[in-house]
């Protein structure tokens, strides 16, 4: 008895502790979960005096009469340049004393035979640096490979910009889409190694278009962005150097596919890790042994029975896998030697590594990458806080920024922030295919309703109070700086707290009676009319305690709203059956929209919290699903699906009328945004040289790729 | 004895049948499956995949078929002898634990070692000299102990630690020797990491045990038996030691078996707080994940683990308790 007493009076304390992780915020006194009516900072008053000085920082400069501390937290946006000029090639070459030793040694051809004869070339940020080092960060476990994919997102055909605009060279060293937007040419740099020395040539793209793309066990079904409007697209090889992607129909959109974070211009280390085979090309010679086209059935399956795994398919996709298989030749600057799914996940450089610094220096400057693994966030940004990472921009919790900024010296490191592009981190997606409950639905579905909620939230308290002031209040439209942005006074229409304007509206579309207690009464006579809010806990931001705020908002429209906190699972898998009224998520990687529009367009099936059934009926062109009732939301639908086949120009012209009807329609409510809070908390150590102030911070911009981190060194 | 024995025997192996049931409906259980989970941890890392890809993935991965059919070729691999390779790991689900096995081992042990040399010390005296100054703190540090859920005195700890005395947070090796060899140097490491988890998690079970001791042992003090043995002159030593002592001890035999599954899975919220590379972690990712194969694996060893434990403690029962071996007869 008394042992098993003891026994189940700690599982039941495991078992609460788990369902309700609020527990440790509340036992350690964090802010109230009603908020209060006026804005209550979480900080001590001086680190959010640096915390809002930091948003403002231009502007309040000369104001603010004692330095804050960290009021430089957000720089400017910089980074290093990719040389395209063919005179900026170096004629000489440098290379990591450990790699010249091996030269000496004979065991390694000398540098000027590893390197292709027109390498990229990059300009340093702001220096030449130093070889060594090892780059120390923290992951979660197997299922975080993007955390490294991102570092290795050279691999991708073509990239963009530091600023994330203008797409740059990359693996590819020049393209050329046709005048009809039909063929998309790639021309790759000549004599490229993969990191066993081998020549990487056209012969790997038609292998993975042949026997992956192709290859109905591998991939079972066409992929969207080898298809125009449908129809199927092809690969096919022009010479060893040059491969050419050919449409039915004009796809103008390609090359941005090829150079944003997509199946086609992923690059093999993302697109081929975690169990997918995308990318474009694979390492032919080494992984035909594994292919039951070139093995035979029988040998490939015999071989992937004696390595425990189904089938040749599911062997073959743990052998493309760069994370999982050391021996899998690959582009990256780094390589594995330790595998992602032990407790600690190590590359080493890659001595066939094709870029070069301006002075003709081999990248990477730093000889390894190594990832120890942090069982929970808690530690991992313990570990942070503790210095005891280099660089870390990635699981850094934006709640924990003062005491970031307090163990800056101790740990030897600077905060810096990096606000992302996109409009909205905690975004109200209204379902518009919700059904169970009528009178909810055709309100859900009326647009001055939504205007009306918008109007209702009084961002700039969410702001300061969750975001600590470094966000910035609007609908969710992406920033004015990108070029898909219809202009700056659109982020704030029906953004703007304006509880009269929100009651008039309200009233005017027929929600004019009201209880004792002042909520809104239903028309259909079943009393008040009553909002579900669904909010999933444990993300980068506290959508739960969001919802809180803004149901005490709605008070003062008359608006009921009941938040429900569910497991992520669940409450995606409702969106999934159109069941969820109102759902918290973010809208990251928006302010790309024809890279990813499916937290600002009902059009991608595989996630879709604004209508999945609309989703369904979009990608299935209209055989599946429901079509949408809604005209305005057509037009918006029958734009983005007319995008791929018009010019660059048109095309953005597009994005921002889609934008426009958005903010009319708000189909998506926006709340604050803009902000460091995904990815954007970067934690660097003082030695580390070419860092730069600011990164981007976006999705197509593979953050921290857009600053090539294999151009970072240590100084000391 | 021996159709007993049989009987408890077919029985753990009926039960052991049920419990595979159930660790699969378990991992069932939550909506959705691992594509799922995966396609809703990609949207809050920032990146995605799209539909095409995740039918692929759940086609290779065997997801689109019945239930039945999944636990058909579940239970088909596992009495082989294999376990499946876990869906997030990408490594057989026999590495994945077994890695991790001997580490959690190690900390349990400890754990439970440095509970019962402190508490039955603890207990014996506070039941011997109850009300004195020593029984008092005794039972006001074991309150407290039960009181504080140990996951928060892992949390306060580690905060000192860190703060107050510059170590390392988290784990049980430091980063250097993380994926080093085992080497003299990397165990005195280990050494350096251990204390902290063991008193974490040792604290509460000894506040517990120092209680039940106490409680045991007051009960049998009273008895007759102790006063004839104090008046046949027996020092006070042997008078408490010899007979009142090993018959307290008894209820902690009988549930010995329980200590099993414990030393493997060790103490989930706390490993997950202190960061330590043991079971539980795994256990408790795995499920959210609905890694189905690693997760049921582990749920299946745990209740094959109580069955076997409780199979030890009825076999030791019956060795050392006169009246059920008389009962059997």
């Amino acid at each position: 008895m008394s042992r098993k007493s003891h026994m189940t009076r700690r599982k039941f304390l495991q078992y609460s502790a788990i369902t309700g992780t609020g527990l440790i915020a509340v036992a350690c006194g964090a802010q109230p979960t009603s908020p209060p009516s006026t804005p209550t900072p979480v900080l001590p008053p001086q680190a959010t005096g640096a915390a809002t000085a930091a948003a403002t920082a231009a502007a309040t400069k000369a104001a603010t009469s004692p330095p804050a501390p960290g009021a430089n937290l957000i720089g400017t946006l910089e980074g290093p340049t990719v040389l395209t000029d063919p005179a900026k090639i170096p004629s000489s070459f440098k290379e990591a004393p450990a790699l010249a030793q091996l030269v000496k040694d004979g065991k390694l051809p000398a540098v000027k035979d590893r390197l292709p004869s027109e390498p990229m070339v990059v300009q340093p940020l702001k220096e030449v640096g130093k070889y060594g080092g090892t780059w120390r960060r923290g992951f979660t476990g197997p299922a975080d490979a993007e955390n490294v994919n991102r570092i290795l997102s050279a691999d991708k055909p073509l990239f963009w910009d530091f600023a994330g605009n203008k797409i740059m060279p990359s693996l590819a060293r020049d393209w050329k889409v046709s005048d009809d937007g039909k063929t998309t040419t790639l021309f790759l740099r000549k004599g490229v190694k993969w990191s066993d020395g081998k020549p990487f040539t056209a012969d790997d793209w038609v292998f993975w278009y042949e026997d992956i793309y192709l290859n109905k066990d591998i991939t079972p079904t066409p992929h969207p962005d080898m298809t125009i409007n449908g129809k199927p697209g092809v690969l096919k090889k022009v010479d060893d150097f040059t491969v050419a992607f050919e449409f039915p129909e004009a796809n103008y959109l390609f090359e941005d596919l090829l150079a944003g974070s997509t199946f086609i211009g992923g690059g093999q280390s993302t697109r081929q890790s975690t169990g997918n085979a995308g990318g474009g090309y694979a390492p032919a010679q080494y992984l035909k042994q594994f292919h039951a086209k070139y093995a035979g059935a029988e040998q490939a399956d015999k071989q992937a029975k004696d390595a425990k795994f189904d089938s040749w398919v599911t062997y073959f996709k743990n052998r493309i896998d760069y994370g999982l298989n050391p021996d899998l030749p690959t582009l990256g600057a780094w390589h594995t030697t330790q595998a992602r799914n032990t407790s600690t996940f190590v590359l080493e450089r890659n001595p066939y590594y094709w870029v070069v610094d301006s002075d003709g220096n081999q990248l990477p400057y730093m000889d390894k990458l190594q990832l120890t693994l942090a069982e929970n966030l808690e530690v991992l940004n313990l570990r942070a806080i503790g210095g005891e990472y280099d660089w870390q921009e990635r699981h850094t919790d934006m709640q924990k920024l003062p005491v970031f900024i307090e163990n800056q010296q101790k740990g030897n490191y600077t905060v810096r922030l990096d606000p992302a592009l996109n409009g909205s981190d905690a975004t109200l997606h209204v379902s518009q295919t919700y059904s169970a409950d009528a009178e909810i639905a055709k309100w859900l579905r009326t647009k001055e309703f939504r205007q009306a909620l918008s109007m209702g939230i009084n961002r700039d308290q969410l702001n300061e109070t969750f975001w600590l002031g470094t966000g910035k209040p609007g609908n969710c439209l992406p920033d004015p700086s990108t070029p898909f942005s219809p202009g700056a006074e659109w982020n704030d229409k029906y953004a703007k707290y304006d509880a009269n304007a929100a009651n008039a509206l309200l009233d005017k579309i027929g929600l004019n009676k009201k209880d004792g207690d002042g909520f809104r009464q239903r028309t259909d006579g079943k009393g008040k009319l009553s909002l579900d809010l669904i909010t999933v806990g444990g993300q980068f931001v506290p959508f739960t305690k969001h919802a809180e705020m803004i149901r005490e908002q709605w008070r003062k429209i008359g608006i009921d709203a009941n938040v429900k906190e569910l497991e992520r699972s669940l409450a995606f898998q409702r969106s999934k059956n159109n069941e969820n009224q109102i759902m918290f998520w973010a809208n990251d990687g928006s302010e790309f929209l024809f890279l990813f529009p499916r937290h600002a367009l009902p059009v991608d099936p595989a996630e879709c919290h604004m209508g999945q059934a609309i989703a369904d009926w979009y990608a299935s062109g209209g055989s599946q699903g429901m079509e949408p009732k809604d005209a305005d939301l057509r037009k918006a639908l029958d734009l983005f699906r007319s995008a791929s086949g018009k010019k660059r120009d048109e095309r953005v012209k597009i994005a921002q009328d889609i934008w426009k009807l958005i903010a009319e329609n708000l189909w998506t409510i926006g709340t604050v945004g803009r902000s460091p809070a995904f990815m954007g908390v970067r934690i660097v150590k003082n030695n580390m040289g070419n860092v730069p102030s600011r990164q981007l911070n976006a999705q197509h911009g593979r953050t921290p790729h857009a600053s090539l981190v294999e151009s970072v060194f240590f100084k000391s | 004895m021996l159709t007993y024995f049989a009987r408890r025997l077919l029985l753990a192996v009926l039960t052991t049948f049920f419990i595979s049931i159930l660790s699969f409906a378990i991992i069932q259980l939550p909506p959705g499956d691992y594509i799922d989970t995966y396609i809703a941890q990609l949207s809050s890392s920032g990146s995605a995949i799209s539909r095409e890809e995740a039918e692929a993935l759940r086609v290779q991965y065997g997801l689109d078929q019945p239930a039945p059919v999944q636990y058909l070729l579940w239970m088909n691999k596992i009495v082989r002898g294999d376990f499946g390779i876990s869906l997030e790991w990408q490594r057989p689900v026999s590495e994945v634990i077994g890695e991790r096995l001997w580490l959690t081992i190690i900390v349990s042990f400890a754990a439970v070692m440095f509970t019962w040399m402190v508490a039955l010390p603890i207990g014996i005296f506070s039941a011997v000299k109850q009300y004195s100054f020593g029984d008092y703190l005794a039972t006001f540090i074991g309150f407290i102990g039960i009181a504080i859920p140990n996951f928060m005195l892992g949390l306060i700890l580690m905060y000192v630690g860190f703060k107050y005395f510059n170590m390392n947070v988290g784990g049980l090796f430091s980063a250097e020797y993380q994926s080093a060899p085992w080497s003299a140097a990397k165990i005195g490491d280990l050494m350096a990491h251990l204390p902290l988890p063991t008193l974490v998690l040792g604290f509460a079970g000894m506040a517990q045990l120092i209680r039940i001791m106490r409680a045991n042992l007051l009960d049998e003090l009273r008895k007759p038996y102790v006063v004839t043995a104090r008046a046949k002159g027996l020092s006070e030593m042997q008078v408490i030691l010899k007979y009142p002592v090993r018959a307290a001890l008894n209820p902690f035999a009988s549930t010995v078996g329980y200590l099993l599954p414990y030393v493997v899975s060790g103490s989930i919220i706390v490993s997950l707080v202190l960061g330590l590379p043991t079971v539980g972690p795994v256990l408790l990712k795995a499920l959210i994940a609905q890694d189905m194969f690693l997760a049921g694996t582990i749920i299946l060893l745990l209740g094959l683990l109580t069955v076997i434990g409780t199979l030890v403690s009825d076999v030791l029962l019956m060795w050392i308790e006169p009246r059920i071996r008389f009962q059997i007869r």
